[in-house]
Protein backbone atom coordinates (compact mmCIF):
# COMPACT_ATOMS: atom_id res chain seq x y z
CA UNK A 1 0.00 0.00 0.00
CA UNK A 2 1.07 3.50 -0.98
CA UNK A 3 3.13 5.34 2.23
CA UNK A 4 1.58 9.03 3.36
CA UNK A 5 5.22 10.06 1.65
CA UNK A 6 4.05 8.96 -1.66
CA UNK A 7 0.57 10.27 -1.07
CA UNK A 8 2.26 13.45 -0.81
CA UNK A 9 4.28 13.31 -3.48
CA UNK A 10 1.70 11.68 -6.04
CA UNK A 11 -0.29 14.91 -4.64
CA UNK A 12 2.09 17.61 -5.45
CA UNK A 13 2.85 15.55 -9.18
CA UNK A 14 -0.66 16.05 -9.82
CA UNK A 15 -0.74 19.41 -8.62
CA UNK A 16 2.42 20.37 -10.53
CA UNK A 17 1.27 18.74 -13.57
CA UNK A 18 -2.10 20.93 -13.50
CA UNK A 19 -0.59 24.36 -12.66
CA UNK A 20 1.62 23.42 -15.94
CA UNK A 21 -1.73 23.02 -18.16
CA UNK A 22 -3.24 26.14 -16.89
CA UNK A 23 -0.03 28.19 -17.51
CA UNK A 24 0.10 26.45 -21.22
CA UNK A 25 -3.70 26.71 -22.33
CA UNK A 26 -3.46 30.46 -20.79
CA UNK A 27 -0.13 30.91 -22.81
CA UNK A 28 -1.46 29.31 -25.94
CA UNK A 29 -4.86 31.22 -26.00
CA UNK A 30 -3.96 34.65 -24.19
CA UNK A 31 -6.53 36.58 -26.36
CA UNK A 32 -8.92 34.21 -25.40
CA UNK A 33 -8.56 34.15 -21.73
CA UNK A 34 -7.89 38.50 -21.90
CA UNK A 35 -11.45 39.40 -23.92
CA UNK A 36 -13.49 36.94 -21.39
CA UNK A 37 -11.32 38.84 -18.32
CA UNK A 38 -12.52 42.01 -19.95
CA UNK A 39 -16.15 41.00 -20.63
CA UNK A 40 -15.53 40.95 -24.32
CA UNK A 41 -15.89 37.59 -24.67
CA UNK A 42 -19.10 37.51 -26.42
CA UNK A 43 -18.23 39.95 -29.37
CA UNK A 44 -14.85 38.19 -29.72
CA UNK A 45 -16.83 34.98 -29.91
CA UNK A 46 -18.95 36.68 -33.12
CA UNK A 47 -16.46 38.24 -34.69
CA UNK A 48 -14.20 34.76 -34.70
CA UNK A 49 -17.44 32.49 -35.76
CA UNK A 50 -18.46 35.14 -38.91
CA UNK A 51 -14.41 35.16 -39.92
CA UNK A 52 -14.74 31.17 -39.85
CA UNK A 53 -18.02 31.18 -41.41
CA UNK A 54 -16.97 33.35 -44.11
CA UNK A 55 -14.30 30.50 -45.05
CA UNK A 56 -15.75 27.68 -44.75
CA UNK A 57 -19.36 28.81 -46.04
CA UNK A 58 -18.21 30.98 -49.35
CA UNK A 59 -21.38 31.88 -51.06
CA UNK A 60 -23.66 30.89 -48.57
CA UNK A 61 -26.57 33.91 -47.89
CA UNK A 62 -27.80 34.69 -45.08
CA UNK A 63 -31.11 36.09 -43.37
CA UNK A 64 -31.40 38.00 -40.38
CA UNK A 65 -34.91 37.03 -37.96
CA UNK A 66 -36.83 40.34 -39.62
CA UNK A 67 -35.55 39.28 -43.51
CA UNK A 68 -37.08 35.58 -42.54
CA UNK A 69 -40.26 36.16 -41.22
CA UNK A 70 -41.19 38.63 -44.22
CA UNK A 71 -39.88 35.86 -46.32
CA UNK A 72 -42.08 33.69 -44.18
CA UNK A 73 -45.58 36.38 -44.09
CA UNK A 74 -44.97 36.42 -48.10
CA UNK A 75 -44.85 32.92 -48.37
CA UNK A 76 -42.33 33.08 -50.84
CA UNK A 77 -39.88 30.24 -49.77
CA UNK A 78 -40.15 26.64 -48.43
CA UNK A 79 -38.58 26.63 -45.33
CA UNK A 80 -36.03 23.82 -44.39
CA UNK A 81 -35.90 23.10 -40.46
CA UNK A 82 -32.51 21.13 -40.27
CA UNK A 83 -32.48 20.13 -36.93
CA UNK A 84 -32.82 16.51 -35.45
CA UNK A 85 -35.83 15.03 -36.01
CA UNK A 86 -36.97 15.03 -32.08
CA UNK A 87 -36.43 18.78 -32.08
CA UNK A 88 -38.45 19.18 -35.20
CA UNK A 89 -41.75 17.21 -34.05
CA UNK A 90 -41.54 19.19 -30.42
CA UNK A 91 -41.93 22.67 -32.03
CA UNK A 92 -40.77 24.12 -35.91
CA UNK A 93 -41.24 27.36 -37.81
CA UNK A 94 -45.01 27.06 -39.22
CA UNK A 95 -44.95 25.02 -42.81
CA UNK A 96 -41.23 23.54 -42.34
CA UNK A 97 -40.05 20.43 -43.58
CA UNK A 98 -37.72 18.86 -41.44
CA UNK A 99 -34.43 17.31 -43.29
CA UNK A 100 -32.38 16.50 -40.02
CA UNK A 101 -28.07 16.27 -40.33
CA UNK A 102 -28.68 12.18 -39.91
CA UNK A 103 -31.03 11.66 -43.51
CA UNK A 104 -27.55 13.93 -45.18
CA UNK A 105 -25.68 11.56 -46.71
CA UNK A 106 -29.02 10.21 -48.33
CA UNK A 107 -29.66 13.79 -49.31
CA UNK A 108 -29.59 12.90 -53.04
CA UNK A 109 -32.90 10.52 -52.61
CA UNK A 110 -34.85 12.92 -50.31
CA UNK A 111 -37.93 14.33 -51.72
CA UNK A 112 -36.85 17.75 -51.53
CA UNK A 113 -34.29 16.53 -54.49
CA UNK A 114 -38.00 16.55 -56.43
CA UNK A 115 -38.10 19.75 -56.37
CA UNK A 116 -37.80 22.65 -58.98
CA UNK A 117 -33.80 24.18 -58.47
CA UNK A 118 -35.24 27.95 -58.89
CA UNK A 119 -37.24 27.42 -55.43
CA UNK A 120 -36.77 29.93 -53.19
CA UNK A 121 -35.81 27.99 -49.45
CA UNK A 122 -34.44 29.24 -46.22
CA UNK A 123 -32.63 26.80 -44.10
CA UNK A 124 -32.77 27.06 -40.26
CA UNK A 125 -31.11 25.07 -37.61
CA UNK A 126 -31.48 25.48 -33.64
CA UNK A 127 -29.40 28.64 -32.78
CA UNK A 128 -27.25 31.85 -33.96
CA UNK A 129 -24.01 29.32 -32.54
CA UNK A 130 -25.27 26.34 -34.77
CA UNK A 131 -23.37 25.98 -37.80
CA UNK A 132 -26.20 22.99 -39.60
CA UNK A 133 -27.88 25.65 -41.24
CA UNK A 134 -25.27 27.14 -43.75
CA UNK A 135 -23.73 23.54 -43.62
CA UNK A 136 -27.31 22.19 -45.40
CA UNK A 137 -27.53 25.26 -47.47
CA UNK A 138 -24.16 24.73 -49.14
CA UNK A 139 -25.08 20.52 -49.40
CA UNK A 140 -28.37 22.08 -51.39
CA UNK A 141 -26.43 24.57 -53.39
CA UNK A 142 -24.11 22.17 -54.48
CA UNK A 143 -27.25 20.10 -55.61
CA UNK A 144 -28.38 22.68 -57.67
CA UNK A 145 -30.68 24.52 -55.76
CA UNK A 146 -29.98 28.34 -56.62
CA UNK A 147 -31.99 30.51 -54.26
CA UNK A 148 -31.13 28.75 -50.93
CA UNK A 149 -30.43 31.24 -47.84
CA UNK A 150 -29.78 30.21 -44.11
CA UNK A 151 -31.47 32.05 -41.55
CA UNK A 152 -28.89 32.07 -38.79
CA UNK A 153 -30.64 32.97 -35.69
CA UNK A 154 -32.06 29.76 -36.12
CA UNK A 155 -35.72 28.38 -34.08
CA UNK A 156 -34.16 29.66 -30.93
CA UNK A 157 -34.65 33.35 -32.24
CA UNK A 158 -38.04 32.71 -34.19
CA UNK A 159 -39.47 31.01 -30.80
CA UNK A 160 -38.00 34.10 -28.89
CA UNK A 161 -39.87 36.55 -31.17
CA UNK A 162 -43.12 34.65 -30.50
CA UNK A 163 -43.51 34.02 -34.54
CA UNK A 164 -45.73 31.30 -35.96
CA UNK A 165 -44.61 27.93 -34.94
CA UNK A 166 -46.31 23.90 -35.42
CA UNK A 167 -45.79 20.89 -33.59
CA UNK A 168 -46.09 17.67 -34.97
CA UNK A 169 -46.90 15.62 -31.75
CA UNK B 1 -2.56 -8.17 -16.68
CA UNK B 2 0.10 -5.91 -16.88
CA UNK B 3 -0.05 -5.89 -20.18
CA UNK B 4 -3.65 -5.17 -20.08
CA UNK B 5 -3.59 -2.20 -18.04
CA UNK B 6 -0.76 -0.10 -20.20
CA UNK B 7 -3.01 -1.12 -22.86
CA UNK B 8 -5.91 0.53 -21.69
CA UNK B 9 -3.86 3.47 -20.18
CA UNK B 10 -2.57 4.26 -23.45
CA UNK B 11 -5.42 3.89 -24.98
CA UNK B 12 -7.12 6.12 -22.41
CA UNK B 13 -4.33 8.72 -22.16
CA UNK B 14 -4.26 9.07 -26.48
CA UNK B 15 -8.25 9.63 -25.92
CA UNK B 16 -7.49 12.65 -23.51
CA UNK B 17 -4.79 13.59 -25.89
CA UNK B 18 -6.51 13.57 -29.00
CA UNK B 19 -10.08 15.60 -27.32
CA UNK B 20 -7.99 17.95 -25.80
CA UNK B 21 -5.69 18.72 -29.11
CA UNK B 22 -9.22 19.23 -30.57
CA UNK B 23 -10.16 21.65 -28.32
CA UNK B 24 -6.91 23.39 -28.64
CA UNK B 25 -7.28 23.85 -32.53
CA UNK B 26 -10.58 25.20 -32.18
CA UNK B 27 -10.66 27.38 -28.82
CA UNK B 28 -13.18 29.64 -29.93
CA UNK B 29 -15.84 26.83 -30.42
CA UNK B 30 -15.23 25.21 -27.56
CA UNK B 31 -15.36 28.87 -25.25
CA UNK B 32 -18.56 28.30 -27.31
CA UNK B 33 -19.74 24.80 -26.32
CA UNK B 34 -19.20 25.68 -22.71
CA UNK B 35 -20.90 29.08 -22.65
CA UNK B 36 -24.58 27.02 -24.07
CA UNK B 37 -24.34 25.42 -20.78
CA UNK B 38 -24.88 28.46 -18.48
CA UNK B 39 -22.92 27.09 -15.45
CA UNK B 40 -20.18 29.49 -15.45
CA UNK B 41 -19.72 33.21 -15.73
CA UNK B 42 -18.88 34.43 -18.85
CA UNK B 43 -15.78 36.32 -17.71
CA UNK B 44 -14.62 33.02 -16.42
CA UNK B 45 -15.65 30.82 -20.05
CA UNK B 46 -12.79 31.66 -21.83
CA UNK B 47 -10.28 31.03 -19.22
CA UNK B 48 -11.85 27.92 -18.69
CA UNK B 49 -11.91 27.16 -22.22
CA UNK B 50 -8.17 27.92 -22.96
CA UNK B 51 -7.04 25.62 -19.70
CA UNK B 52 -9.42 22.33 -20.21
CA UNK B 53 -7.82 21.42 -23.65
CA UNK B 54 -4.28 21.74 -21.90
CA UNK B 55 -5.57 19.82 -18.59
CA UNK B 56 -7.15 16.91 -21.06
CA UNK B 57 -3.71 16.56 -23.10
CA UNK B 58 -0.88 17.04 -20.19
CA UNK B 59 -2.93 14.11 -18.29
CA UNK B 60 -2.95 12.20 -21.52
CA UNK B 61 0.57 12.35 -22.03
CA UNK B 62 1.21 12.11 -18.18
CA UNK B 63 -0.45 8.60 -18.32
CA UNK B 64 0.71 7.42 -21.64
CA UNK B 65 4.51 8.41 -20.24
CA UNK B 66 3.99 6.77 -17.24
CA UNK B 67 2.76 3.72 -19.12
CA UNK B 68 5.68 3.34 -21.36
CA UNK B 69 8.52 4.80 -19.42
CA UNK B 70 10.82 1.55 -18.37
CA UNK B 71 10.38 1.16 -14.14
CA UNK B 72 13.38 2.35 -12.06
CA UNK B 73 11.62 1.38 -8.87
CA UNK B 74 14.64 -1.25 -7.46
CA UNK B 75 16.82 2.02 -7.74
CA UNK B 76 14.12 4.38 -6.80
CA UNK B 77 10.90 4.05 -4.23
CA UNK B 78 9.04 6.59 -6.05
CA UNK B 79 9.58 5.77 -9.64
CA UNK B 80 8.68 8.67 -12.26
CA UNK B 81 7.05 5.90 -14.74
CA UNK B 82 4.17 5.36 -11.35
CA UNK B 83 3.94 8.80 -10.16
CA UNK B 84 3.04 10.07 -14.00
CA UNK B 85 0.70 6.94 -14.24
CA UNK B 86 -1.10 8.34 -11.01
CA UNK B 87 -1.11 11.92 -11.43
CA UNK B 88 -2.53 11.35 -15.11
CA UNK B 89 -5.01 9.13 -13.85
CA UNK B 90 -5.82 11.33 -10.81
CA UNK B 91 -6.56 14.18 -13.23
CA UNK B 92 -8.38 11.99 -15.31
CA UNK B 93 -10.61 10.75 -12.80
CA UNK B 94 -10.67 14.62 -11.36
CA UNK B 95 -12.20 15.52 -15.10
CA UNK B 96 -14.24 12.31 -15.85
CA UNK B 97 -15.96 13.55 -12.76
CA UNK B 98 -16.68 16.89 -13.59
CA UNK B 99 -17.97 16.28 -17.06
CA UNK B 100 -21.05 13.68 -15.97
CA UNK B 101 -21.79 16.02 -13.36
CA UNK B 102 -21.86 19.08 -15.93
CA UNK B 103 -23.60 16.71 -18.10
CA UNK B 104 -26.15 15.37 -15.56
CA UNK B 105 -26.62 18.98 -14.55
CA UNK B 106 -27.37 19.78 -18.43
CA UNK B 107 -29.33 16.90 -19.19
CA UNK B 108 -31.83 17.54 -15.94
CA UNK B 109 -32.16 21.25 -16.73
CA UNK B 110 -33.55 19.91 -20.57
CA UNK B 111 -30.58 22.16 -22.64
CA UNK B 112 -30.55 20.71 -25.98
CA UNK B 113 -26.85 21.23 -26.57
CA UNK B 114 -24.08 20.25 -28.29
CA UNK B 115 -21.78 18.45 -25.76
CA UNK B 116 -18.63 19.79 -26.92
CA UNK B 117 -16.92 16.62 -25.56
CA UNK B 118 -14.11 16.89 -28.42
CA UNK B 119 -13.88 13.11 -29.34
CA UNK B 120 -14.93 11.88 -32.96
CA UNK B 121 -18.17 13.01 -33.42
CA UNK B 122 -20.57 16.75 -32.59
CA UNK B 123 -23.35 14.99 -30.29
CA UNK B 124 -25.62 16.40 -27.94
CA UNK B 125 -25.74 16.37 -24.18
CA UNK B 126 -27.57 13.12 -23.29
CA UNK B 127 -27.28 9.54 -21.92
CA UNK B 128 -24.93 8.52 -24.82
CA UNK B 129 -22.61 11.50 -23.47
CA UNK B 130 -22.66 10.90 -19.80
CA UNK B 131 -21.95 6.65 -20.79
CA UNK B 132 -19.45 7.58 -22.56
CA UNK B 133 -17.74 9.96 -19.69
CA UNK B 134 -18.77 7.10 -16.99
CA UNK B 135 -17.00 4.76 -19.40
CA UNK B 136 -13.78 6.07 -19.25
CA UNK B 137 -14.13 7.27 -15.75
CA UNK B 138 -14.49 3.35 -15.44
CA UNK B 139 -11.76 2.58 -16.66
CA UNK B 140 -9.47 5.56 -14.67
CA UNK B 141 -10.66 4.05 -11.65
CA UNK B 142 -10.14 0.50 -12.23
CA UNK B 143 -6.22 1.78 -13.39
CA UNK B 144 -5.91 3.63 -10.24
CA UNK B 145 -7.27 1.09 -7.90
CA UNK B 146 -4.81 -1.77 -9.47
CA UNK B 147 -2.31 0.78 -8.91
CA UNK B 148 -3.03 1.60 -4.80
CA UNK B 149 -3.62 -2.09 -4.09
CA UNK B 150 -0.14 -3.30 -5.99
CA UNK B 151 1.73 0.30 -5.29
CA UNK B 152 2.77 -0.07 -8.71
CA UNK B 153 4.63 -3.72 -8.12
CA UNK B 154 3.04 -5.36 -11.22
CA UNK B 155 3.05 -2.64 -12.90
CA UNK B 156 6.46 -2.82 -15.00
CA UNK B 157 6.23 -0.67 -18.02
CA UNK B 158 5.00 -2.08 -21.51
CA UNK B 159 8.84 -1.51 -22.74
CA UNK B 160 11.29 -3.94 -20.70
CA UNK B 161 14.73 -2.87 -20.66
Amino acid sequence: MMTSISWRRELAWTISLLGLAVILGIMFHWSLVQASLRGNLTALLDQKRQERREVQFQGVKTLDLAQAYQIWQEKRALFVDARKAEEYQELHVQGAVNVAPETWEELSASELMKMDRMREMVVYCSQESCDDALKLAKKLRAAGFTRVLAFTGGFRAWDEAGYPADTSR
Amino acid sequence: MRFVSSGAGIVLGGLFVYAGVQKHLAPYEFAEAILAYQLLPVGLVGVVAATLSWIEIVSGISLILGCLLPSRRFSNPFPLDGILRRSGLLLILGQSLLFIAVLLITLVRGLKIDCGCGLFFQRQVGLESILEDALLLGVAGWLYWRECRTGGREEESLVLV
